[in-house]
């Protein structure tokens, strides 16, 4: 029983400490001060120690030159954040500015858990000199709940010297899904390396898909915009992939997470975020590149800029001008650009990406980006609430159907059963 | 011989807070209090009072930001149409009915080995000991999931004798024997209350029944077993238990998903990830009480069950 208890205790102390704060703190969000006296701000993020030490670079020259406002740091783990920032959120106890990512973002603006810093811009927020492709980025119902602090697209990051010793073609712009599935599957043949990462596996390219066929992940009133038949065809394709060896075996995949493949030169090439090329490099001796994704739509490339991570400030700060200043900084201040370089993405605005200095794998993300500008559309809104958990139910499924543990119409059934309780709610 | 009490904390304490002195009661029972507070502060506000929340907000609809709705039993109904919760139950039951009595089998038989009068024995039970100490951390987790994986330690060992499993951390039929291994390893704290036990057999036992004729394999079967009854009934309950509510190395090794294909999704792993990946508190909470309930369930179903081939000395039955 003393174990069993050991289990039960911390998890029903969290939620009593949750209910009961819940009751105690309806913080009054006094906006009328902000004379100038001294001020403390708590600010959350996710990250490593590596950014860890790029951002107190950054808070040390934000707090020299805004010395009457202190800043108190904390950072987790991606997903140990998000169950931090839920429990102190739901406490009445967030903190004042918090980084959010796109699939979250919504969750929070609905729950009313996050500041409008629509009321501070042009006062205390710049937001003039943000990228052409992030402006607007953040805005749900007219208000604005995140501020972009870096931006990045999709595009298919490959190893170009598997594609030579194949003798396939490069991928570049124009290039289709036929000449990705018949690339994949020569480079398997020819060098025993997969030819690709399963695209069957990541949310991003079932969307990517829908945006080229003019259609979107979700409706604008946060339903899946899409049906059942165009998921279990999208399943099928990915199946067959798998089924003809073109990609990585799945418990090859399973089994080095949170690795990605081309870290461990398991696979030729696989669709992701651009500035992932910087990461993969790093950890690997391959030299890897970076194309558009295929597309049987010469006209639509179905790729956007999407804000990597975001800024937002708590519903309940004491000192939300303070906070907007501290956001404002982050994204203006040449020097912040500076010192973050792409560790975030690509820098928000065009000042602090005219001072990061990107070498290197961020340089060719830099040119990558520079070069798609005619093509890329513009971001759809935020996703819907529940979409972060969705997205997990995703990858989920599609393992079990990469295991043969369902088939392409259940996995498509259960899908469509997850999102409905998901995104009903 | 072995007793419960450790499983019992609130036993021990009206036994040392009941007042002798009649003539000064009420000013014994106040010190007392006193002494007590931090226990009962602890109980109440640590134990209680969470657990009564917790209660509530099993018949709730609560998602972390707004405030709970009552929705009376649903949370509990609609598990059993659950898929995955239903697959959680499966896979902990599958788990507990493989782990334990792998475990108890390893940890008897090492005890046995252990309890001769040898040079270095010390060593060896420190040796055997140690992993129960650390066995339950994040970072064994991990180093495990390394050595199970592809082309690492156990793959390589395996090769020699011409198997070949691909790594079994990436394979849906390995990955929970990979786990019930894990457990397995961890051995020392029942081993070290079967040695106890063991201890305790009377020699003369032995000395008569070697007299009448008795091999090793009868001796074990018709003394030590009977014998140390009390203690495998002790270590059956502790590990049924625990093994019901394992939680760290699963999440390490499978991730909040049960990786590969959900066949390492425990309860536990389920319940987290209701809570905190889906922001479905009312749900998790009901089913940390159903846990609860089926535990309370077996663990009483043992105890009747021991009746039946529990035996402690003096008794006659």
């Amino acid at each position: 029983m003393k174990r069993f208890r050991a289990l039960v205790v911390p998890v029903v102390a969290l939620l009593l400490a949750a209910t009961t704060a819940s009751c105690g703190g309806s913080g009054g969000g006094g906006e009328a001060e902000e004379s100038g006296g001294p001020v403390t701000l708590r600010f959350s993020w996710w990250g490593n120690a590596e950014r860890a030490a790029l951002m107190q670079q950054a808070l040390d020259l934000f707090h020299t030159k805004n010395p009457s406002i202190t800043i108190t740091p904390s950072f987790q783990e991606f997903e140990a954040y998000w169950q931090k920032v839920a429990t102190e959120t739901a406490g009445g106890n967030a903190p004042d500015v918090m980084q959010t990512d796109f699939a979250y973002l919504r969750e929070y603006a609905d729950r009313h858990a996050l500041y409008d810093l629509k009321k501070q811009e042009g006062k205390n927020l710049d937001l003039g000199d943000l990228i052409e492709g992030l402006k607007g980025a953040g805005e749900i119902k007219g208000g604005l709940y995140g501020v972009p602090v870096g931006g990045n697209t999709w595009g298919y990051v490959y190893n170009p010297a598997l594609y030579a010793q194949a003798g396939v073609a490069e991928p570049k712009l124009g290039w289709t899904w036929d000449d990705y599935r018949a690339g994949s599957k020569q480079i398997t043949e020819k060098t025993g390396i997969s030819g690709s990462a399963n695209p069957v596996g990541t949310y991003y390219n079932l969307e990517l898909q829908l945006l080229q066929e003019g259609r979107s992940l979700y409706t604008d009133d946060g339903k899946l915009g899409f049906d059942k038949a165009r998921l279990a065809s999208f399943l099928a394709d990915g199946k067959k992939m798998a089924d003809d060896r073109s990609t990585l075996p799945v418990e090859k995949a399973v089994q080095i997470k949170p690795k990605h493949p081309l870290e461990s030169d398991l696979v030729a090439g696989a669709g992701a975020w651009d500035n992932f090329l910087d990461r993969y490099s790093k950890s690997t001796k391959a030299e890897l590149k970076i194309a558009p994704s295929p597309s049987d739509n010469p006209k639509a490339l179905g790729q956007y800029i999407k804000p990597a991570l975001l800024l937002s400030v708590s519903q309940k700060s004491e000192h939300p001008a303070a906070a907007a200043k501290l956001v404002s900084f982050m994204i203006n201040d040449p020097e912040v650009g500076k010192i973050f370089g792409a560790n975030r993405g690509l820098p928000p605005t065009n000042a602090q990406r005219a001072s990061a200095q990107l070498t290197g794998p961020l340089a060719a993300v830099a040119a990558y980006e520079d070069g798609l500008k005619d093509q890329l559309i513009k971001t759809p809104p935020a996703p819907p609430k529940g979409a972060g958990a969705l997205e997990q139910a995703f990858i989920r499924i599609t393992e079990e159907l990469l295991y043969d543990r369902t088939t392409v119409d259940q996995a498509a059934d259960q899908f469509f059963t997850e999102a409905d309780e998901t995104l009903g709610s | 011989m072995a007793t419960i009490t450790p499983t019992r904390p609130a036993d021990a304490v009206p036994a040392g807070a009941g007042p002798r002195k009649r003539a000064r009661r009420s000013d014994d029972g106040i010190t007392g209090y006193f002494f007590l507070s931090p226990w009962i502060l602890g109980v109440l506000l640590l134990t209680l009072g969470p657990m009564a929340t917790s209660l509530y907000l099993s018949f709730t609809d609560y998602d972390l930001f707004d405030t709970p709705r009552w929705i009376g039993l649903d949370n509990y109904a609609r598990m059993f149409s659950d898929q995955r919760w239903l697959r959680s139950v499966g896979v902990t039951v599958l788990y507990v009915a493989l782990a334990v009595p792998v475990k108890l089998a390893a940890a008897l038989g090492v005890a046995l080995l252990l309890n001769s009068k040898r040079k270095g024995q010390g060593l060896y039970r420190a040796a055997f000991y140690g992993p129960s100490l650390i066995g339950g951390s994040v970072s064994v987790a991990i180093v495990w999931k390394t050595m199970f994986s592809d082309d690492a330690a156990v793959d390589q060992v395996l090769r020699v004798f011409g198997i070949e499993t691909g790594g079994w951390s990436g394979n849906p039929d390995f990955s929970l024997l990979m786990l019930v291994l894990l457990a397995a390893w961890q051995l020392g704290a029942p081993m070290v209350i079967f040695l106890a036990g063991l201890k305790q057999v009377p020699k003369e036992l032995y000395e008569a029944a070697e007299v009448d004729g008795a091999g090793p394999w009868r001796r074990f079967a018709s003394i030590t077993l009977p014998m140390i009854s009390p203690v495998i009934f002790f270590n059956l309950l502790m590990e049924t238990i625990h093994s019901f509510q394992v939680f760290t190395s699963a999440y390490v090794v499978g991730g909040p998903n049960g990786q590969p294909a959900g066949t390492t999704l425990f309860y536990t792993v389920y319940l987290f990830d209701r809570g905190f990946g889906d922001y479905r508190m009312g749900y998790a909470a009901a089913m940390a009480w159903m846990l609860l309930l089926v535990v309370g369930l077996i663990t009483a179903l043992l105890f009747r069950s021991a009746r039946g081939w529990v035996h402690y000395s003096g008794e006659k039955s």
